[in-house]
């Protein structure tokens, strides 16, 4: 793992039009190099190149690759993954066949739908007769006992079929039940009229006839819906047996949007070929290895360092283990770090650890939180193809961690499912919120509070020291010093601490008068107010635009006032800001501390039930709001002080870049 | 007490808004468009809100099984900001669940009418019906197994419809069809929801009747054109299937119209009055199709024409909704209108791509 992000080379390379392809397959190979459009070279130079147009058109690739997918998927065949490219399957897309291959297989599927479309019509009509007969609503069921006088039963008994009715045989001769629905009477009277049906007075016949008609009912009813299932595997399975072929054209068509893709950024003179991308520089030498081979050394690369371009233009690419992958989705869900800064993360995961921790404190509800996300992966790890349910994959992938942190710190507060079963390692949290703690270095709820601003401090000069490291990286000394999250406003910030703490000291009475104080804090503020007008000289140096003095005088005057009034009371509000967590968590032991008394109030199974429950609706509430703090202080009171999001995200084009199954 | 709309409305419109937004980043309809076969197609659903849609397509293969899935749908969407809501505008959002449930009325009143009247055996095609509660206690199983009018009546007894089915008997359906029936029973749902207006507070209730205004012209300039002047209808049957209310039904210009014998009825006079766009628009028509249009068919553009005019009025008013006060029911409403032509159109593609027509034609239909 890399603390920084990773340092980056632009590549521009030449190489001859007919080595081309074998160029753009090694590095769809490779997979490492963000390319750039060649549009930054001279005019003159510029003109002499050319793009081409696509042979096929990525759109027309992309919308067949959806056609393969919408068939796979309808056959509960999991989409393929990017595991399976390999450049050397890569062949010129044969449109027309692939088209043929997915239009034969969809009139095949038509025509099953279409047969599963009429078993399910027929499973409806059966519901409906069922239904009546078990809601007892005989009087929409026309049931008739007889017998046909002439005519043959089959013939009835399509005719019946036509209103959904069944022809039932009993008894010996041309015996028949008959069950309609009334309201198709008016149809039916003739149609038995035709038959010569002759209502039999036979009372026992009457009264096992809608028994004998029930089961016939049900066992239609049985066929039809069993008909239907198997039209559904039926499908599945016509899916999985084309699947082979549907994989190895949704390959290739995937390989050459990506080809194409590449080939985008390409530019061309009559024999060359001119291309230009970021690449990591510890993945230099590979990429030039790889071009050359593959052009038979006949290319010639340029290598320019990434310094020499301006830092916002150079793509971000950070490297984490997959440990830390949950918390690497944290920072860049809020945004991508700056070139050349600290990569957040570690940091980012040991903040909201910790503070996940404070707020949520409990061994046996942090083993049910990471018994809970394990599960929820392997039931995603099982079923690829399953949505996202409300404990999404990303959360999922989070929730170990948070239950490890809070089992750590219920073993320090000693709190197990709200119950002191061992001693605190460090202090009981319940005790010290219940009134209770007589032991432990603290003992009441401003003890809580205190660790947690202490934290929150630390959180705080973690953010202007990880700030500091960027700006003496990206040289901006002005900003390292003078600038209100720089060294100055990293000193007045623990001035005001020290007067605090010192005030607190006093009982609230008195401020420290250490001498030091007023003349630290006056340098800090001249130095403040001189950043301004440094700035504009500073600009002007470097070839910036001139403005008159009284604009200057103003907009430095402006800045300052902002930057106190950011400094006394954005410092003074972020640290307090952390006193939320003392309150979660002792919210969370008070809630606790409530099932508990209700559990006591009652006995056996009641107890246990407001036991259980209590937990549950702790876990569940507490979990969340300490999940959402927790993630709040990071984003507002840390990344506030160093994390500019003003990086661009490095994306390379190569096999394992991410598809959309959706259009 | 009477909660502020910032309190009433902030949390639920915030909500609509979200999914407004997410509804306007959506490529669901395009994508629909562009599969090849309703196969296709429902691939497209599978990992959009319709999931369900797509599911009941993989159990039963059978396109009216999703058509149910996408009311059942819309009919939660409608009960779930309901509950979002408090008092007359929750009530207000319920009441709009009557359109609903009037359409599924006509729907089980035709599949009736089919069966019994005109001898067409019903089947299996009642279970496609809603048979849940929408807004009255309708009893959905003795209406479709009714075996004759005065059935269909007792089973719609309990409910606001019984007044307007007791108006007519089997044999007056039996000659005239359903037309005039089905046209009581969207103005009575009108009649209810112009009442509705009335109950919510200044803002909302003007919000909410410009809303209905413009459907309401729609109809009756559509009812003008369809009936007044192609079917040439008798001046008492026409006065009475207009709906009382907005621009077209107070202009002076549609009285004089009605009162004309059928032959002398010139609805573009009308139209070009009341909306001058329009009329050059449906004028167009023969032009476009170089002369050798067939009336009924000129009749079927004139009216598509018609409507899409006034879909865009309404597409207008409820952008100008979505712009203006954000503590109104015109958010809610907003939401309602994106939400049904999301839902028609993806109904009407996957109609168009069952019966196999091409990408182009459906477009065409739907534009």
């Amino acid at each position: 793992m890399n603390l920084f992000t990773r340092p980056m080379e632009l590549l521009t390379a030449v190489v001859l039009e007919e080595k081309s392809d074998a160029v753009v397959k090694s590095l769809l190979e490779l997979g490492v190099m963000d390319f750039v459009h060649i549009n930054k070279l001279a005019p003159e130079q510029m003109e002499k190149l050319s793009s081409r147009p696509s042979s096929i058109s990525r759109v027309v690739l992309e919308d067949t690759r959806h056609r393969v997918e919408a068939l796979l998927r309808q056959g509960q065949v999991a989409l393929p993954s990017t595991d399976i490219l390999d450049v050397k399957n890569l062949e010129k897309p044969d449109l027309d066949s692939y088209n043929v291959v997915l239009d034969t297989l969809g009139k095949k599927l038509l025509v099953l739908k279409e047969k599963q479309k009429e078993s399910n019509q027929l499973v409806l009509g059966f519901d409906e007769m069922h239904r009546y007969i078990n809601e007892d609503k005989g009087e929409y069921l026309d049931l008739r006992v007889g017998e046909i006088g002439h005519g043959n039963a089959d013939d009835l008994g399509q005719r019946l079929a036509s209103f959904g009715g069944l022809l039932e045989p009993y008894g010996e001769g041309k015996k028949y039940i008959s069950l309609t629905l009334r309201r198709d009477v008016s149809q039916v009277s003739p149609l038995l009229d035709k038959f010569d049906w002759t209502e039999s007075s036979d009372v026992e016949a009457q009264k096992m006839a809608i028994s004998l008609i029930t089961h016939r009912l049900e066992e239609e009813h049985r066929k039809a819906g069993m008909q239907r299932s198997e039209i559904e595997a039926e499908v599945n399975d016509l899916i999985k047996a084309e699947s082979a072929k549907l994989i190895s054209i949704w390959s290739n068509l995937r390989l050459n949007e990506l080809s194409d893709q590449i080939r985008s950024y390409f530019a061309y003179t009559r024999n060359t070929t001119l291309f230009s991308g970021w690449v990591p520089t510890d993945q230099a030498d590979e990429v030039t290895k790889a071009i050359f081979r593959s052009s038979e050394g006949q290319c010639v690369t340029e290598w320019t360092d990434a310094t020499q371009v301006p830092r916002g233009e150079v793509p971000v690419a950070v490297t984490s283990p997959k440990l830390l992958e949950p918390f690497q989705k944290i920072v860049n869900n809020y945004s991508t770090p700056e070139y050349g800064t600290v990569n957040p993360t570690i940091f980012v995961m040991v903040a909201y650890l910790i503070m996940f921790g404070l707020m949520f404190a409990d061994v046996g509800q942090g083993f049910v939180l990471l018994v809970v996300g394990l599960l929820t992966q392997l039931g995603y790890s099982k079923d690829p193809l399953k949505k996202d349910g409300m404990l999404s994959r990303n959360l999922s992938k989070l929730l170990p961690y948070l239950g490890a942190s809070s089992m750590l710190f219920g073993m320090l507060f000693g709190s197990y499912f709200g119950l002191s079963l061992f001693p605190a390692l460090w202090f009981n949290f319940d005790a010290v919120v219940s009134g209770h703690a007589s032991t432990g270095s603290i003992r009441d709820v401003y003890g809580i509070m205190g660790l947690t601003i202490k934290f929150g401090i630390i959180v705080i000069y973690t953010g202007l020291f990880l700030n500091w490291i960027n700006l003496f990286r990206k040289k901006d000394w002005l900003k390292l010093t003078l600038d209100k999250n720089g060294i100055v406003g990293g000193v007045l910030f623990g001035t005001g601490l020290y007067m605090g703490f010192g005030f607190v000291k006093t009982g609230y009475r008195e401020f420290p008068s250490a001498p030091w104080v007023s003349i630290v804090i006056t340098v800090s503020l001249v130095l403040l107010f001189l950043r301004g007008f440094l700035a504009y000289y500073l600009s002007v140096k470097k070839g910036g635009p001139k403005h008159g003095m009284g604009t200057v005088v103003m907009d430095s005057v402006m800045e300052w006032l902002v930057d106190l009034l950011e400094i006394f009371g954005g410092y003074l509000s972020n640290t307090l800001s952390f006193m939320r967590v003392a309150g979660l968590g002792i919210a969370h032991a008070t809630l606790m501390e409530s099932f508990k008394e209700l559990s006591s109030l009652s006995s056996g199974v009641g107890a246990i039930a407001i036991f259980v429950l209590g937990n549950v609706l702790v876990i569940v509430l507490e979990g969340l709001s300490s999940g959402i703090q927790s993630l709040r202080l990071n984003y507002y009171e840390f990344f506030s002080r160093y994390f500019t999001g003003k990086g661009v995200a490095y994306e390379p084009v190569g096999l394992k870049t991410s598809f959309s199954a959706q259009k | 007490m009477r909660q502020d709309p910032t309190s009433l409305y902030g949390f639920i419109n915030a909500k609509l808004r979200a999914r407004i937004g997410l509804m306007r980043e959506s490529h669901i309809v395009e994508d629909l468009l562009k599969a090849k076969t309703v196969v296709e197609a429902v691939a497209v659903l599978r990992d959009s809100a319709y999931a369900t849609v797509a599911t009941a397509y993989d159990r039963t293969g059978d396109i009216q099984q999703m058509e149910l899935a996408l009311l059942y749908n819309e009919v939660e969407m409608y009960q779930e900001v309901s509950k979002f809501l408090e008092g007359k505008p929750a009530e207000f959002v319920l009441r709009l669940l009557g359109k609903i449930e009037v359409e599924n009325l006509k729907n089980s009143i035709r599949l009736w009418y089919s069966s019994i009247v005109r001898r067409r055996p019903m089947r299996f095609r009642s279970e496609y019906l809603f048979k849940q509660k929408l807004l009255n206690d309708i009893d959905w199983t003795a209406l479709i197994n009714a075996t004759n009018w005065d059935g269909v009546c007792k089973a719609l007894s309990n409910t606001p419809y019984s007044d307007v089915v007791k108006e007519f008997t089997e044999q007056q359906l039996d000659d005239s069809g359903l037309f005039i029936l089905e046209n009581k029973l969207d103005r009575q749902w009108y009649e209810q929801m112009m009442a509705s207006t009335a109950k919510l507070s200044n803002q909302d209730r003007l919000v909410a009747q410009s809303v209905f205004v413009v459907d309401i012209d729609l109809k009756n300039l559509l009812m003008m054109v369809r009936y007044g002047w192609y079917y040439k209808m008798d001046k008492d049957v026409l006065s009475s299937l207009l709906l009382p209310w907005g621009k077209v039904y107070k202009d002076k210009s549609i009285r004089e119209f009605i009162q004309k014998s059928p032959q002398e009825r010139d609805p573009f006079a009308v139209i070009e009055q009341l909306y001058p766009g329009l009329t050059q628009s449906i004028q167009q028509i023969p032009e476009e199709k170089k002369g050798s249009v067939h009336q009924d068919e000129t009749i079927t553009l004139q009216n598509l024409r018609i409507e899409a005019y006034l879909h865009e009025r309404r597409k207008a008013l409820y952008k100008r909704m979505l712009a203006s006060d954000p503590f109104t029911i015109g958010v809610s409403l907003a939401y309602f209108f994106l939400y049904n032509e999301e839902d028609v159109m993806i109904k009407a593609i996957l109609n168009g791509k069952y019966y196999g027509y091409e990408e182009d034609y459906i477009r065409g239909v739907l534009a």
